[in-house]
């Protein structure tokens, strides 16, 4: 069996206190609770009668008094272990709350440097012709070309916008999965045939490595496409030019089907591997990336119950596991039906 | 040539420098512009410009690190950061690096120009010069 890196995409936030708290919900609580609140004082109570019957009436009402005192102690103990589930309760939902905010504020102040810039290009070109028109009108021939180049510019960057505007709503819109079993060699070779000519140009070997033997699975196949797509791209602009980029399959015993993709190209360095699934995080230069496609594979991939994984050193390339649950009919529908 | 303050433009974004060079230059100022952090050090390295107008969120050599190596080259020049989105901590740190002002894009021509006036007459203050017209005649 292949180990799988760590997730860098949903690593678990819940505090310490929270975690210790969980045993509060164990199955074995309860029984404790029973016996330590209940049957330990019943003992005690049915010690002290049988002492009683036997006559020794000090004994017996030492063994009363212990029972009733352990019976206090526990009850008192029992309302605290509620207190704090319930202030666990509270603390959990603040924590959510605070993430909910956080990821909103990331989102928002991304979204705000992307449509800034632009509008800011926009605004400039504008107060240009402005210029350029302000008592000008008799020389307007001269001036053509550059309110020609002006204009032009402003369309330029309306479409810059559009496209940031367009792919947010993409990733916010929660498109159905319409179910189908799909073998995953034949989507992966598809994409990968589509990029073909590309790698070819750039110098750049492609390797196939899929598992026959790994079974078809129920997942929504122009959504996987879309996944790969974009995993592959990435890959051909980290390698650039002449290196490998090797594409495989396989099965897990645990259930699960991997696409691994792996280049050879300039790697991602440790600080930017947890931002990687964020929104709007690029890396690269402006205009050629909004830095949403991958935001956009992690959220398909989970809506398909899926997940995916990356390890990479700089310098050496990147591997991307995606993984999917094989699944039966019945799991993978009512899973579709909660997202 | 010009006999207004010289000022850097550095900004990532190709379009907004070229044309805001544009701007400057019909307002009479001598505009240079930079693509990258990198690039604006060596300018100011071989030229002493007046006022820099520098965009924060750039690619490889941010902004602010940006900011802090131009003070240590050239700690008499005024910097006016540029940036698409307003935050609290980098207009605190920019304070801290010695920035003189920070304005969010898009910014109407008519306060960009507002404000490099104010930078460009604290530089002139800074060396005892209290208008333009000292600066010109000296």
């Amino acid at each position: 069996m292949r180990m799988l890196p760590r997730w860098h995409g949903g690593q678990s936030t819940q505090p310490a206190t929270a975690k210790m708290l969980d045993v509060m919900r164990h199955r074995s609580y309860f029984q404790y609770r029973l016996v330590l609140l209940y049957l330990a004082p019943l003992l005690n109570l049915l010690l002290a009668v049988g002492l009683l019957m036997r006559g020794q009436i000090l004994f017996a009402a030492t063994a009363s008094l212990l029972a009733l005192a352990c019976f206090g102690c526990n009850r008192r103990l029992a309302h605290l272990v509620e207190i704090a589930n319930a202030q666990k309760y509270a603390l959990d939902q603040q924590l959510l709350q605070s993430q909910k905010l956080a990821a909103v504020g990331e989102l928002s102040s991304g979204i705000a440097h992307e449509i800034n810039n632009p509008l800011a290009i926009i605004g400039q070109e504008a107060e240009w012709m402005q210029y350029l028109l302000k008592d000008r009108g008799k020389k307007i021939q001269e001036w053509q070309e550059e309110l020609k180049d002006s204009s032009q510019q402003i369309v330029k960057q309306i479409d810059r916008c559009r496209e940031i505007t367009h792919k947010l709503l993409d990733f916010a819109r929660k498109k159905e999965p319409i179910i189908q079993r799909a073998e995953i060699n034949k989507l992966l070779e598809d994409m990968v045939k589509l990029v073909e000519k590309e790698a070819v140009q750039k110098g750049i070997i492609l390797v196939r490595s899929y598992d026959e033997t790994v079974p078809a699975i129920l997942t929504d196949p122009p959504l996987i496409r879309q996944v790969v797509l974009n995993l592959l791209n990435n890959a051909l602009y980290a390698v650039g030019t002449d290196g490998t980029i090797t594409v495989s399959t396989f099965a897990e015993q645990d259930g699960w089907v991997v696409i691994e993709i792996k280049d050879t190209g300039c790697g991602i360095p440790q600080e930017h591997l947890r931002k990687i699934f964020d929104p709007f995080f690029t890396t690269k230069p402006v205009g050629k990336g909004t830095g949403l496609g991958l935001s956009i594979c992690h959220g398909i991939v989970a809506r398909l119950g899926g997940r995916i994984n990356v390890e990479s050193k700089t310098g050496e390339g990147t591997t991307f596991f995606v993984r999917f649950p094989l699944g039966r009919e019945k799991e993978v529908s009512s899973n579709v039906l909660r997202t | 040539m010009s006999s207004g303050p010289r000022i850097l433009i550095v900004d990532d974004e190709e379009r907004f420098r070229t044309t805001l060079r544009k701007h400057l230059t019909v307002a009479g100022m001598e505009a240079d512009t930079a693509g990258s952090g990198e690039d604006a050090l060596q300018q100011i390295r071989g030229k002493t410009y007046d006022v820099v107008l520098l965009d924060v969120k750039m690619p490889e050599m941010d902004g602010l690190e940006a900011l802090a190596r131009i003070k240590k080259i050239d700690p008499q020049v005024e910097v006016i950061m540029l940036t698409g989105h307003a935050c609290l901590d980098v207009a605190v740190e920019i304070m801290k690096l010695g920035g003189y002002e920070y304005l969010l894009k898009p910014c109407p021509l008519d306060d960009l120009m507002a404000k490099i006036d104010a930078a460009y007459e604290r530089k002139l203050m800074r060396h005892g010069k209290r208008s333009r017209t000292d600066a010109a005649q000296s």
